[in-house]
């Protein structure tokens, strides 16, 4: 997904769930839309909004795009989201975003495994979703 | 915009607004979509079916979608069903702040023209599939069954790309429309003496995360692959699994795998134990997620043996079968047990409550979403229920 964006790398070896991550009463509070709330996730209680958001894969629910959507709207979604393997419910969330409302965010794919090597939590990265490139510092 | 898939006259035609502009708008999104995967092309859709239908009020910009595609006279070009209603009306909480916005939700699916089934199990009778056909489903736990049971073909189609293929009937060409993609790479064996399949597929989810793989042999009814299946869309993305010998593109390892797969793990009995609760006093014991068909329920309510349930219990069933249910006098039957027979979707419902319910429930889903679940097997859930 095209787009150039910087900010600090959230990373996580675990699969998201960002259904279960806001999907929770905790996120309606004012400010608060972003915060991953998922009791099983590593990265419960840190907030995506401005962050680049490394993760090998996006889990769960249909409602993930909407979810996703949401979030770009409202401009509480990570800067940028890296992933090794793109699927349908995170590129959807990007795709209408972008589509109705100009708001998508870029999406890189990143699919070999020294992704974790290489970036690390709190590291400042930069993508262009159009050539897919990632810089670090 | 020009599209680098390869569009057909008619496609192009929509692309060009001369469908209206809320079928430009959802091709424009579907292209952008499909390219994004590579897709050389748009198939035509036999059905599709929606996830979203909950009235929640966060959910702004779906509201500000579906209220464009309404107004620009859009209709579903092919059968499109719908997830279960949240049970907006369950307390004073879901309806008047949590999904206050349901009223005027139902309305705009049905000026879409979707067909109001209120099911996640949109395929025991009000959508059934054949296999081989391409669909745009959304609801994980459907696009599992059908891929993985029936052997139709679609992928985790999202909220809103779920309704921008059904006003357009069309979807790209990607991922688990292709044969490809459909092969078994893992092969999961099974050293287990009690079999748990919604436990199996929580565990499967976690560990396969989102390739396909292939069970051994193991004579799963369909309830059984359904549960499976729910808890291992959501634990996992897997959208396709086979079973050596039972489901449809499964004949035997060979054919799957196309050869040999390329991993092999094994689930145990201790894997399977190891997720059921202990100890735990429920305030409530829910089954049914996906939910319930009327065989289901009328075998569960069964094993109650005729007795009352010390905690209150929830049966959430299909709505055409749990309204056969309540004609063939069995929702009194379970009333009489502690059991409320639901049509609502018990995530949606118990997501925001004001004092935290600890509930128990066999369902690998909603163990997976819900905050204080517990998980038991069906044995487990009986016995809390004293039964």
């Amino acid at each position: 997904m095209p787009g150039q964006a910087e900010g600090p790398a959230m990373v996580t070896r675990m699969p998201v769930n960002f259904t279960a991550a806001v999907s929770n009463i905790k996120n309606a509070i004012p400010g608060r839309k972003g915060v991953i709330n998922d009791r099983l996730h590593d990265l419960y209680g840190r907030d995506m909004k401005g962050t680049v958001m490394v993760f090998p894969a996006c889990i769960g629910s249909t409602f993930t795009g909407m979810v996703l959507l949401e979030l770009m709207r409202g401009g509480y979604a990570p800067a940028a989201l890296v992933v090794q393997a793109a699927d349908p419910l995170l590129v959807s969330g990007a795709v209408l975003a972008e589509v109705w409302f100009k708001a998508g965010v870029p999406v890189v794919e990143y699919p070999a495994d020294d992704l974790f090597e290489a970036v690390k939590d709190g590291d400042r990265v930069s993508v262009d979703g159009a050539t897919g490139e990632i810089r670090i510092g | 915009m020009e599209p680098k898939m390869k569009l057909d006259p008619v496609q192009e035609a929509m692309l060009r607004g001369e469908a209206g502009e809320g079928v430009a708008m959802a091709m424009k999104t579907l292209v952008s979509y499909g390219e994004a995967f590579g897709a050389a092309r748009l198939l035509p859709i036999k059905s599709a079916h929606l996830s979203g239908t909950f009235g929640a009020l966060t959910y702004k910009a779906y509201y500000l979608i579906l209220e464009r595609l309404v107004k620009a006279g859009a209709k579903v070009k092919v059968k499109t069903t719908c997830n279960p209603t949240s049970g907006h009306d369950l307390n004073f909480l879901n309806r008047h702040l949590t999904f206050s916005r349901q009223e005027e939700l139902d309305g705009r699916l049905a000026a879409l023209g979707v067909t109001p089934n209120y099911s996640c199990v949109c395929y025991e009778g009000a959508n059934v599939p054949e296999k081989g056909d391409v669909l745009a489903w959304a609801e994980s736990s459907a696009v599992q069954f059908a891929n993985s049971a029936i052997g139709a073909r679609t992928n985790r189609n999202s909220i809103l790309t779920d309704i921008c293929s059904a006003i357009t009937g069309y979807t790209p060409e990607f991922g688990y429309l292709l044969d490809e993609n459909r092969r078994a790479r893992l092969l999961v064996k099974l050293d287990v003496k009690k079999m748990d399949p919604p436990a199996l597929g929580f565990l499967l989810g976690q560990r396969v995360v989102n390739q396909v793989p292939v069970i051994e042999h193991y004579p799963f009814s369909r309830i059984e692959l359904k549960n499976m299946g729910g808890a291992m869309a959501a634990a996992g993305a897997v959208a396709l699994f086979h079973v050596e010998g039972l489901t449809p593109e499964a004949p035997d390892l060979k054919t799957v795998c196309d050869g040999e797969p390329e991993k092999t793990i094994t689930i145990t009995q201790a894997d399977l134990d190891g997720l059921r609760a202990n100890n735990i006093t429920p305030d409530l014991v829910v089954f049914g997620c996906p939910q319930m068909t009327y065989e289901e329920a009328k075998a569960t309510l069964e094993l109650f043996g005729g007795k009352r349930s010390r905690v209150p219990a929830w049966f959430c069933m299909i709505p055409a079968d749990r309204e056969r249910f309540i004609r063939d006098g069995l929702a009194d039957k379970a009333a009489a047990a502690g059991i409320t027979v639901q049509k609502l979707c018990p995530l949606a419902a118990l997501t925001v409550q004001l004092k935290r319910k600890t509930v128990l429930t066999p369902s690998g889903k909603l163990y997976y979403y819900l905050q204080g679940a517990n998980y038991g097997n069906a044995e487990d859930c009986l016995a809390a229920c004293g039964v």
